[in-house]
């Protein structure tokens, strides 16, 4: 049984379906790309997964649940959690406070707790929030400002935010996008770090040499639909893909 | 560090002795004018958690309203006693504020403070027009004077002690709450609502839980208010008081909790010699322009601002010993 899986979803904005009728399966353990040009549909589709937006038709089930229409923190309690596409993080804390923050506050409290708890976070949770930066490479910048990390980094943070909620799956909205070759060299092999470590993961992303070293399967999608689906060989020689991307040939013309 | 930790609990024990020792020192027309700027402080302290999540809520005289009559008609036409009639006018006031909360919170920023506007008119409107319960535009007079376990406060300095103590009482909760694992969810729906959302926060819920925090204490403060002036005139509450609460908690300074606690005593004071009068609009828009034009991070920021511009003047001064 796939770890997550959308039946016909679509999403129409007014006249526009932005999704149109989109099978999309992510087994457990994989990593999986979803490319395709500017307006295919992909940020779309990862809001009607992580529950930002609410499909127009079709349904997605994750762990063998029917989680369609529920609310965006019902589905991180799940085990889905997603990344944005800009660094949204919160700016005027430090890069340990963010993870704390990822940890934290999905935490269940009372109003005991809210009232007369001396210490907002817990010793285990810090000690947890450090390790989450150390395997994502940022400890040495855990007390600096989010908004004064470099960008590379403050994308890298977005991703130990998430991890820090201990996700299933794991959904990363353009992880590389606007960073050089080395750096996104190193957050592809985290990528590949994180899943080793048990996390499946499904990513949105531009830069196709990053996805094509790193994906073990991608889905192209064009115009809301799914135009081609394998592994990246078969994707990046399939002509269909190719036109999409580079426009159609003269002899079509 | 240790310093920046010790200098707001010293400010404050400084503060609280001399509230304390007022009814000692000034006149009764001190602790008359004194009750009245704690009720400003529980206002303005009220609108914080609303605010910290990110809404703009410009109809927070409207939930004191709700308190303030709430709690005057119950005490005078039933003969509530006052700690009841109070809570009950600040239940009121809460419910009210879930109810306007639930389908309002959905919005953002300048539409939900659109929406308060239109709250606070809507109630002041109410309590004008709904002459055989509030006696509307004649005010409503009359309403008992505060009492404790049956005991009527009658003079203005168990008066004076009622509000000094219910404003400790709640800016004790309030920070509570404010430094607690909620204070942190309001604080991160603030800054970044889609990502507290991403992380497992009930955004909805959390905005509606602080609202209806806020204006629970709103209610408090007018009830309070009603008891002590005994008189209550509809538009008293409109939404001018609204945004001066608004201007309490900008020009103290919205990045601590002290921020409009420091903003609602230091305007209060400077603004009663214009009490009332056209002047008091003027004054407020001055000390608002004057905020974002010089202290952008308000008035608690001002000895951090101050010590920075000496520091930088002992640097650069040629060193007396060359």
């Amino acid at each position: 049984m796939p770890l997550l899986e959308g039946r016909n979803l679509s999403k129409h904005f007014g006249g526009l379906a932005a999704v149109n009728g989109l099978d999309l399966t992510v087994e457990t353990g994989e990593i999986v790309g979803l490319i395709g040009p500017n307006g295919a549909g992909k940020t779309t589709c990862f809001n009607l997964l992580s529950g930002f937006l609410r499909p127009t038709s079709g349904s997605v089930g994750f762990a063998g649940e029917d989680i369609t229409g529920r609310r965006p923190h019902q589905i991180v309690a799940c085990g889905l959690v997603r990344t944005f596409q800009l660094a949204t993080l919160f700016q005027e804390l430090t890069a340990l406070e963010n993870v704390l923050l990822g940890l934290h506050l999905h935490s269940r409290m009372g109003l005991r707790q809210v009232l007369f708890s001396r210490r907002v976070f817990p010793p285990d949770e810090v000690s947890l929030s450090h390790e989450v930066l150390e395997f994502t490479g940022l400890a040495s910048h855990a007390d600096q400002l989010a908004r004064n990390l470099p960008h590379g980094y403050q994308r890298v943070l977005g991703i130990a935010m998430a991890l820090a909620a201990r996700p299933r799956l794991l959904l990363l909205d353009e992880p590389v996008t606007g960073m050089n070759l080395s750096e996104s060299a190193q957050v592809m092999s985290l990528i590949k770090k994180i899943r080793d470590g048990g996390t499946t993961i499904l990513l949105v992303e531009h830069n196709m040499k990053a996805v094509m070293g790193t994906c073990d399967r991608i889905v192209v999608l064009n115009f809301g639909r799914k135009l081609a689906e394998g592994t990246p060989a078969v994707v990046s020689t399939s002509a269909e893909v190719i036109e999409a991307y580079l426009g159609a040939g003269l002899h079509h013309a | 560090m240790r310093r920046r930790k010790i200098a707001p609990l010293v400010a404050s024990a400084v503060g609280v002795l001399l509230a304390l020792l007022l009814p000692q020192i000034g006149s009764d027309y001190y602790l008359y004018l004194f009750a009245l700027v704690f009720t400003n402080v529980v206002l303005a302290a009220s609108l914080r958690p609303s605010l910290t999540c990110g809404q703009l809520n410009i109809g927070h005289s409207g939930f004191m309203s709700i308190g303030a009559y709430t709690s005057a008609l119950l005490a005078k036409n039933l003969g509530f006693p006052f700690e009841i009639s109070l809570l009950c006018g600040a239940l009121l006031a809460a419910i009210v504020a879930l109810a306007i909360g639930y389908p309002a919170l959905r919005l953002r920023g300048v539409y939900f403070a659109m929406v308060t506007v239109a709250f606070v008119e809507v109630i002041r409107l109410v309590a004008q027009i709904w002459v055989p319960l509030t006696h509307g535009m004649s005010g409503l007079s009359g309403i008992p004077k505060p009492s404790i376990l049956g005991m009527t406060l009658t003079t203005k300095t168990s008066q004076y002690y009622l509000a000094l103590f219910l404003m400790l009482a709640i800016l004790l909760v309030l920070w509570k709450l404010e430094s607690s694992r909620l204070g942190l969810i309001w604080k991160s729906i603030g800054m970044a609502d889609n990502l507290a959302q991403s992380l497992g926060v009930n955004i909805a819920k959390h905005k509606l839980l602080a609202f209806a925090i806020g204006c629970f204490f709103a209610g408090v403060a007018g009830a309070f208010y009603a008891h002590f002036i005994r008189f209550l005139f509809p538009p008293e509450f409109g939404f001018l008081m609204a945004t001066n609460i608004l201007v309490y908690n900008f020009v103290g300074g919205r990045g601590h909790f002290a921020g409009p606690i420091v903003g609602a005593i230091f305007l209060s004071l400077l603004s009663e010699p214009f009490r009332g009068s056209p002047y008091e609009t003027i004054f407020f828009s001055i000390a608002m322009l004057m905020t974002i034009l010089f202290l952008p991070g308000g008035l608690i920021t001002l000895p951090a601002k101050l010590g920075g511009l000496m520091w930088r003047r002992r640097a650069s001064a040629p060193s007396p010993v060359a």
